[in-house]
């Protein structure tokens, strides 16, 4: 990988690492468990390791915007994933931040290529 | 599938022992029905060679394992530039301390060795070390606590509520006409070569060899020896010395070593007339005489003379040069004075 190769992929894992988060969160308004999960994202565009995802689906757990829950499906044991009331909230935050900034970064991309915007 | 069976027990090796199957458990249920789905899709169950490359895709054990582990740092962000600080001025105080100690034992021992002065350099890496070692670990202890909630952020790495901009150091002039500002490592420098020197010109009476070397034992064979108006020129010197040291230690405590002080400059420039004038007022412009006049004024007197009249005359050149250098002094400083007056006022 060169330099510069380098540098596109950090930036563009720093520009992905608040996305995914709220990607998870959006998701998981449904019940799923991890496999599913990761289906569902990828379905819709956001490819997601499993290194990645569910680390991240125990660290939203930890604090408190996730509760889990063991339970059989298909003979065997999996991991249910949803959103606590604190993780809505958190969600419904997150969306709004996220609407703001998606509006501003677009303005300023549009103004910069076209000033007479 | 006995090679998922050996993937996900290499992984627990590297949990945290409490949650090692819990994680497991669920890593299992994920990737049997990854396993389960991509079987179904091939209507065969996975050859060893495609097991092994949906594995190694996966990443490995270690890998997915850390994914999992609570994220640590020796010494983390919110106190690391409070360490980079610490760490900066351990070093620098280590290397005035050392050099005091060194300089001190020189000066107390009766024959220090020719390789005295060598061997402390040589020890300084390893003083700075330890002096690193200290506060690395005095952090990391400082972090491990804050991190489980032992103790709170100390006030020291906290950002100060008394923070204003009005506290920040003012650009020197230096600074303001584009010239680059003095590092905080050459104030250190000039401490520890200050000190050093100090030591140095201490040493001197007791062992000429420092100043002359080989030729400090032709010194105890000449028919010519110093006169005793050396004795005030060398105090002067030493009285000098003292004194820049104990403004460049001033300035570094202060933090006055950022700015310029041209006026201290001045005064110190002035202070060198001190021991050139000791030299010029010598009671009969002698600094040299013979060791047996009775003997040897006849062999050695134009010799004499010549040597005295030529210390004489670098002596008056020495002021000469410093009463052109203040005077050039004065000139920039009431350059500089009317510049700034000229830019206020527009």
């Amino acid at each position: 990988m060169t330099i510069a190769e380098n540098l596109f992929e950090n930036l563009r894992l720093e520009l992905r690492r608040g996305c995914l988060t709220l990607a998870v969160l959006a998701q998981l308004r449904q019940e799923r468990y991890g496999y599913t999960l990761r289906k569902a994202l990828a379905d819709d565009g956001l490819v997601i390791d499993e290194s990645t995802l569910y680390p991240l689906l125990r660290r939203l757990e930890t604090q408190g915007l996730l509760a889990s829950e063991w339970r059989e499906e298909e003979k065997r044991n999996k991991r249910f994933y949803r959103l606590t009331p604190d993780g809505e909230q958190m969600f419904a935050q997150l969306l709004a931040e996220w609407h703001a900034i998606n509006a501003s970064v677009t303005a300023t991309i549009q103004s910069t290529i076209n000033p007479s915007l | 599938m006995e090679l998922l069976d050996r993937y996900l027990e290499a992984v627990r090796k590297h949990l945290p022992w409490q949650r090692q199957d819990d994680i497991v458990a669920e890593l299992r249920a994920n990737l049997e029905s990854q396993l389960e789905e991509k079987e179904e899709a091939l209507g065969r169950p996975l050859t060893p060679v495609e097991a092994e490359a949906w594995l190694k895709q996966l990443g490995s054990p270690i890998q997915v394992a850390a994914g999992y582990q609570p994220q640590q740092y020796l010494i983390g962000p919110n106190i690391f530039p409070t360490y980079r600080y610490v760490l900066k001025l351990a070093c620098s105080w280590a290397t005035i301390i050392y050099s005091i100690l060194t300089v001190v034992q020189l000066f107390v021992a009766q024959s220090p060795s020719n390789n005295a002065l060598l061997d402390a350099a040589l020890h300084l890496p390893w003083v700075l070390f330890m002096a690193a070692a200290w506060v690395t670990i005095i952090f990391a202890a400082m972090e491990f606590a804050v991190m489980r909630g032992y103790v709170k952020l100390p006030a020291m790495c906290a950002p100060s509520p008394h923070w204003t901009p009005g506290n920040l150091p003012p650009l020197g002039h230096d600074a303001a006409s584009g010239k680059k500002p003095p590092s905080y490592a050459k104030a250190v420098a000039e401490v520890v070569f200050g000190i050093l020197f100090l030591g140095w010109l201490l040493l001197i009476p007791q062992h000429p060899w420092l100043m002359m070397g080989p030729g400090a034992s032709w010194l105890k064979t000449s028919p010519f020896e110093l006169a005793p108006v050396w004795v005030p020129f060398f105090w002067c010197a030493v009285a000098m010395n003292i004194v820049q040291n104990g403004w460049n230690i001033e300035a570094l405590l202060s933090g006055r070593w950022q700015r310029p002080q041209p006026i201290k400059q001045a005064i110190f420039k002035a202070l060198g007339l001190v021991p050139a004038a000791v030299i010029l007022t010598a009671p009969g412009r002698i600094v040299v005489l013979l060791r047996h006049p009775a003997t040897d004024q006849a062999q050695y007197g134009l010799q004499l003379d010549a040597i005295n009249h030529y210390f004489h005359w670098s002596a008056e050149v020495i002021c000469a040069l410093i009463i052109l250098q203040l005077g050039w002094g004065a000139v920039q400083l009431t350059l500089n004075s009317y510049r700034k007056r000229a830019a206020a006022m527009r």
